[in-house]
């Protein structure tokens, strides 16, 4: 097991173009991949899943992952949360 | 309204009488001659001004149609006179001519359109309901259009354009919404015309509603399904176009990315849905034919009204905290 935390750098936070995009990039892994707010954890493969987690600019996320491919998941994944998909930054 | 218009490339005079014999109650006055010459202009003409000498600009490659003022004015001519009126109109290569209000033509204007190898008509409608007819038809037949590899289907009043590389399953997809009661316009091959900014598509005259389904061969929905099975034309509002794909998908997943088809200049909203074992496929188009109608309806898609929600509860949250 593997995590790295970030924080959401965009200002509308993890809507559904971001979690597709956090989707598109866990799902080229085969270990598991989560990603936990305060309030929830989630499958990072599953778009409603990161959906749920209503995470909004400035929320500390944990992305997590377990597998044969866990440290490179999780660097992914947390680098296309840094990278602030592309949005407006807080 | 025809079920399907012709080709401007066979749309000739005897096409066009064809077509339109029952519709401007033609009546053939010069025996099939000029059926070959073909109509290559959606205008029409009025050779008044050429039957009285000027014949500059006079549009010969356009039907002309003799009204009341053009018969009239042979009338009041001399039988000399008349002679060379209308053998100035048919020393051009005069594609056809029509007269109208069931006029009966002068002698010398039929023998001149037989003589010259050109069809002359009657009808009984007046000139302008009858002009206005004619363009109507004209305009459809020689609308901009294009053949496209698919299938065409109408889901609920949608016309779904399927699309994808052969054997991928269109036809196969497109069967299943046949038989949940949905209409099959065109299998393989669709003719889209562009009428306005509208694309109406239909199918190959020949093919008629056949599918060429793999290891059954062609299928007569017609015949098997019944004629509710089936259109004959029907608006393109929506392209489907399936797509091969391993696991890791190049597919939206959310239904945020706005996709368009441009066909013949007109933008078409597009998805794309890749097809995997144990996909129902039929089911899939179904749900975005209804997703497309809701769209139009709402003005916003499914994915956006619930992206919306999702960023307002974000914004709540952040403003407890």
């Amino acid at each position: 097991m593997t995590e790295i935390k970030v924080v959401v750098p965009n200002k509308l936070g993890i809507h559904a173009r971001p979690a597709a995009l956090i989707v598109r990039a866990a799902v080229e892994f085969v270990s598991d991949v989560w990603v936990e707010s305060p309030a929830d954890k989630v499958n990072a493969k599953s778009i409603m899943g990161v959906m749920t987690l209503a995470a909004s600019g400035g929320t500390e996320i944990v992305v997590s992952a377990d597998g044969s491919d866990e440290a490179e998941a999780v660097e992914v994944v947390a680098e296309v949360i840094r990278s602030g998909f592309g949005e407006e930054m807080i | 309204m025809l079920d399907r218009y012709p080709d401007p490339e066979v749309f000739s005079v005897g096409v066009m009488y064809e077509q339109l014999r029952k519709r401007l109650q033609l009546e053939d006055m010069t025996d099939t001659w000029g059926y070959d010459r073909m109509v290559v202009s959606p205008d029409i003409s009025r050779p008044g001004l050429c039957l009285s000498g000027y014949t500059y600009k006079f549009m010969h490659d356009r039907i002309q149609i003799f009204g009341e003022t053009e018969i009239t004015l042979l009338n009041q001519l001399s039988p000399l006179e008349r002679q060379a009126a209308v053998k100035t109109v048919f020393s051009f290569p005069v594609v056809c001519s029509i007269v109208t209000k069931g006029l009966s033509p002068p002698e010398e204007l039929v023998s001149a359109s037989r003589s010259s190898g050109s069809a002359l008509f009657v009808s009984p409608l007046d000139t302008t309901p009858l002009i206005h007819d004619l363009t109507d038809f004209f305009s459809e037949v020689f609308a901009p259009h294009v053949s496209l590899h698919g299938t065409l289907v109408d889901v609920y009043g949608e016309g779904l354009l399927v699309m994808g590389r052969s054997a991928i399953g269109k036809s196969e997809a497109v069967l299943g919404l046949v038989e949940r009661g949905h209409r099959l316009v065109a299998d393989d091959l669709v003719r889209v015309r562009k009428t306005g900014n509208r694309l109406i598509g239909s199918g190959d005259a020949m093919l008629g509603f056949h599918m060429e389904i793999r290891g059954i061969g062609f299928v007569n929905i017609a015949e098997l399904f019944g004629v509710g099975s089936i259109k004959e034309m029907q608006s393109v509002d929506l392209v489907v176009r399936l797509f091969d794909t391993d696991l890791n998908d190049e597919a939206d997943r959310s239904g945020l990315e706005d996709k368009h088809m441009s066909i013949l200049g007109v933008g078409v909203p597009m998805v794309e849905i890749p097809v995997l074992p144990g996909r129902n496929i039929t089911l899939l188009l179904e749900v975005a034919a209804m997703m497309n109608i809701q769209a139009k309806d709402t003005g916003s898609t499914s994915a956006e009204r619930l992206n919306r929600k999702l960023i307002a509860r974000m914004g709540r949250k952040r403003l407890r905290e």
